[in-house]
């Protein structure tokens, strides 16, 4: 804002531009300073880069089960560090390359939700009258269906894929960020520069894509980080349930695996404890990250100061 | 007839350990533990991890359901349980014809309905005509009686089957007996009732109760013709997975456990009052291909890939496929590589195909046979049909079967090898019962228990054992059809020589290797477990190296006989020494809890 007063001669683009970066600036200036968040950010950078060099770090030969010569079910030794799964394939490998398709998943499914969720929830807000009560209803239609079921029908009337997966979570969890973002787009609506620019005859479009949409992006940012959590989570559970893609390893697969190849009996728990850390760490992560932008982005959430 | 009925030395010999044994505790140790065992019923819980289909018995395929039916419903004849030789069943004497196609049985005059009626031969009459002039009623076990001519019931106690050509099954119709009182009331023969308790029956045991996915409960019959059962009840309880069982079998949740993985069985080996069973096994694992499903009219049914119809493809992935891996890795040795679709078990019939003949895994060969049968790899390195359509096949394949599941992977890699696309279906039973009688399936994950007759297994792949257009009336392996395969299961059917007839059933089993419309991937050891604290040891059958569960006959669960109060064990003892240091330990502390509640009372005072 101050530099568009001090510099009145630059374009409205330019300063619209310059205020953003200095917003996100401010972000993460404030971000930085919760702890828990810079440390989940940090972990989760290191494990994506390490899930995308995956096919550069480690070969994926190595996975094949015809080809290894691993004895199955083998506890940690130097040749695969983590033990050896029921085919004779390393743990630790299988774990790499699973990180690949349960952070894959998760964030096409939380990209699939927060679009449907912010579209239907902006659209609502904004046009209000019967377009929003439709939309509502539809919304709370798909809040009372029990998301893990409604997955789990999907998953199993559609083909195999991953595809199939993300559709699932995606289509099965987008009503509460249709809720947050009508919320959210209303209180924007409300502001007297959305009036203002209504008066000087903006049109739908000009309101939703220059003022509201970025008005309520950041919530929704911050919304994804926290969506993301959940569908790797939902992605596990429909894998270990035995409705995910059994072609490739994700981590509630290589879970459901072990416990149909009696892992659990056997005390395997190399097998078992890898994939289910591997959850609990990048869901973790996610979530602080998740909760540090929600409390600088969230003005109602930022305590005393 | 050769009966010289072991059972009844056996139970003498039992009841005589069980009284010495019992004696022997009662003086011992615990009296008040043996009269609670007496007062309380005694039942078997074994656990299932494969669903029922149908509890009718003349719908019911699965190996879960036709081991219930084992158990409730009684049979012509039974298979002993030393040799599986057939032996007196609801008959006790039969004849034949000199032209061998009037056959005669004595009918026991004995046998009761599990509501009071008298069972008759008439009503024995009644099931095979039903099954015979019913389509749906033939959908289980129609091939028993496709070349019965007439069967007639002259009295209660004799039934005389007349048969078209000379059958060489009489004695191994392995067709559970319905009431006819109540069966003729129906209007039709799957009416969902008949899945449901409760089911009138005449065996060892009566289903009372059935919840589908959570148990199957039956009493028993303390009536049975052949003695009650030493046990009170035997429930069938369904868990999800086979670490379930296993767990529930360790907390003493259930009794007896089949169907286990080698993790578990080597873990189990190891522990107090549990015995485990490694038995030669009677299944077999295959790997179905869709050789262009039909109804029994030839009218194509379901969306098989039509590439599979060219027996040149099969023979192909029989060869980019290795057995020998599938025993070794996926089952850890537990197991026996697969070659014809009858065990090494049965040796009379087994048949080894010859150096020359083996489908050996050699994935360059099968990529050449490919290349000259005109299927060329398309960019993607996937091959093509000349007209186009890659060769994309599903693997359809039943969740939470380990075998299933882990072959899986091995399949694809093996077949992508050579230029052939697989995409896993991993899903429910049901639906890979449904998919599988459709014809909906490219490829898929299927075994048989095989019966010492060979003539069952052999059926399912006759033409006429194709289903009709309702997806009733047979029951198929793989929806093969071959004339000459048709022609050679006739001749043994109606073979008298038991010579002659072993070779006929080893050329059907040659055509079948050679036409490929399976693999059989290997002989499955069955791995089993039960409580030896509860349950003495079981009759398995055959003896000494053979099953409890999945039997040919009943006798693991009809001659169940609960554990010796586990005197043998010495579970008791150290339960008591335990119980004893417990009572020591919270007297004690109580003492001292008490002491000090006293002193800190005194103290406040």
């Amino acid at each position: 804002m101050t530099a568009g007063e001090t510099k009145p001669a630059e374009s409205a683009r330019s300063i619209a531009w310059a205020r953003r970066r200095q917003a996100a600036g401010r972000v993460w200036r404030e971000f930085a300073t919760d702890r828990g968040g810079l440390i989940g950010l940090i972990v989760l950078a290191i494990i994506v880069l390490l899930a995308v060099l995956a096919p550069v770090l480690t070969n994926e030969a190595d996975l094949n089960v015809t080809t290894t010569e691993l004895p199955p079910r083998d506890p940690p030794s130097a040749d695969a560090w983590l033990g050896t799964d029921r085919n004779g394939v390393s743990v630790l490998l299988l774990i790499w390359w699973g990180a690949r398709v349960s952070l894959l998943i998760g964030f096409s499914a939380a990209l699939l939700s927060v679009f449907i969720g912010t579209a239907v929830g902006i659209l609502a807000a904004h046009f209000g009258g019967w377009p929003s009560t439709i939309l509502m209803r539809l919304t709370d239609f798909f809040l009372v269906l029990p998301t893990l079921v409604l997955a789990i029908a999907l998953a199993a009337v559609l083909p195999r894929g991953l595809g199939t997966i993300v559709l699932a979570i995606g289509v099965a969890s987008w009503p509460t960020t249709a809720r947050l973002v009508r919320a959210q787009t209303l209180t924007i609506e409300a502001r007297p520069y959305i009036e203002r620019s209504r008066a000087l005859g903006a049109g739908h479009a000009h309101l939703i894509g220059k003022h509201v949409l970025p008005a309520v992006l950041p919530l929704v940012f911050a919304n994804t980080t926290l969506v993301v959590a959940n569908s790797i989570i939902a992605e596990s559970t429909l894998s270990f349930l035995g409705v995910g893609d059994p072609s490739r390893p994700s981590w509630g697969g290589i879970l459901q695996a072990a416990f149909s190849s009696g892992a659990a009996t056997q005390g395997a728990w190399w097998y078992l404890l890898p994939p289910g850390i591997g959850i609990v760490i990048v869901v973790l992560c996610f979530t602080l990250c998740g909760r540090a932008l929600e409390t600088v982005l969230n003005p109602r959430l930022r305590g005393q100061g | 007839m050769r009966l010289g009925n072991p059972r009844v030395a056996r139970s003498v010999r039992s009841l005589v350990t069980v009284s010495l044994v019992g004696g022997l505790v009662s003086v011992a140790a615990a009296p008040a533990a043996l009269a609670q065992e007496q007062d309380e019923k005694v039942t078997l819980r074994v656990a299932l991890t494969q669903e029922i289909d149908h509890l009718n018995p003349f719908m019911a395929i699965l190996q879960s359901s036709t081991g219930i039916g084992r158990v409730a419903f009684d049979y012509l004849t039974r298979y002993s349980a030393k040799d599986q030789e057939p032996i007196e069943g609801l008959a006790t004497d039969w004849k034949t014809s000199d032209d061998n196609l009037t056959w005669t049985f004595q009918i026991r005059d004995n046998a009761k309905w599990s509501d009071g009626e008298k069972l008759t031969a008439e009503d024995i009459a009644y099931t095979y005509n039903l099954i015979m002039e019913d389509e749906t009623a033939a959908t289980a076990n129609g091939s028993f009686v496709s070349s019965f001519e007439e069967v007639t019931a002259p009295n209660d106690t004799t039934l005389v089957i007349k048969t078209r050509t000379p059958q060489a099954t009489m004695l191994a119709l392995d067709i559970p007996i319905v009431p006819e009182h109540v069966w003729s009331k129906l209007d039709k023969v799957d009416d969902p009732k008949m899945d449901q308790p409760p089911i009138v029956s005449s065996g060892p045991f009566t289903i009372t109760e059935f919840r589908p996915k959570e148990f199957v409960r039956l009493e028993a019959n303390k009536d049975y013709w052949d003695g009650a059962p030493e046990i009170d009840g035997l429930d069938f309880v369904f868990y999800d997975n086979a670490d379930g069982a296993v767990s529930a079998l360790q907390n003493g949740e259930v009794d007896l456990v089949n169907r286990l993985t080698p993790a578990q069985y080597e873990t189990l080996e190891g522990e107090d009052n549990i015995a485990v069973n490694k038995a030669q096994g009677r299944r077999f694992n295959e790997l179905l291909m869709n050789p262009g499903a039909a109804t029994k009219d030839g009218e194509p049914i379901g969306d098989g890939h039509p590439a599979l119809r060219d027996v040149r493809v099969r023979q192909a992935i029989a060869k980019a496929i290795d057995p020998q891996a599938l025993a070794e890795r996926v089952m850890s040795g537990y197991a026996e590589p697969g070659s014809s679709v009858i065990p090494p078990v049965f040796e009379d019939y087994y048949w080894e195909p010859t150096e020359d003949q083996r489908w050996k895994f050699d994935p360059a060969q099968a990529n050449r046979e490919l290349d000259a049968a005109g299927y060329e790899r398309g960019p993607d390195g996937i091959r093509q049909m000349p007209n186009g359509t890659p060769l994309e096949f599903r693997l359809l394949g039943h969740k939470g079967r380990a075998f299933d599941e882990q072959s899986a992977s091995f399949i694809v890699e093996w077949l992508k090898k050579i230029g052939i696309k697989v995409t896993q279906e991993i899903v429910q039973d049901d639906q890979v019962n449904e998919m599988s009688s459709a014809g909906e399936f490219d490829l898929m994950f299927s075994g048989w228990g095989v019966n010492p007759d060979p003539d069952y297994i052999l059926g399912l792949h006759r033409c006429s054992a194709r289903p009709n257009a309702a997806g009733h009336g047979g029951t198929t392996d793989s929806f093969f059809c071959d004339q000459e395969y048709d022609r050679l299961y006739a001749r043994q059917l109606a073979e008298q020589d038991e010579t002659k007839r072993q070779e006929i059933v080893k050329q059907m089993q040659e055509r079948l290797y050679e036409q490929a419309p399976m693999v059989v991937l290997d002989y499955d050891n069955a791995l089993e477990a039960y409580r030896s604290d509860k349950f003495a040891d079981f009759n398995v059958q055959p003896q000494p190296t053979g099953v409890i569960m999945e039997q040919n006959g009943n006798w693991g669960y009809y001659q169940a006989k609960p554990g010796d109060g586990g005197a043998e064990g010495g579970m008791p003892t150290g339960a008591w020494i335990a119980i004893g240091a417990v009572a020591i330990v919270a007297v004690a502390g109580g003492g001292i809890a008490l002491r000090k509640r006293g002193k800190s009372v005194d103290d406040r005072e």
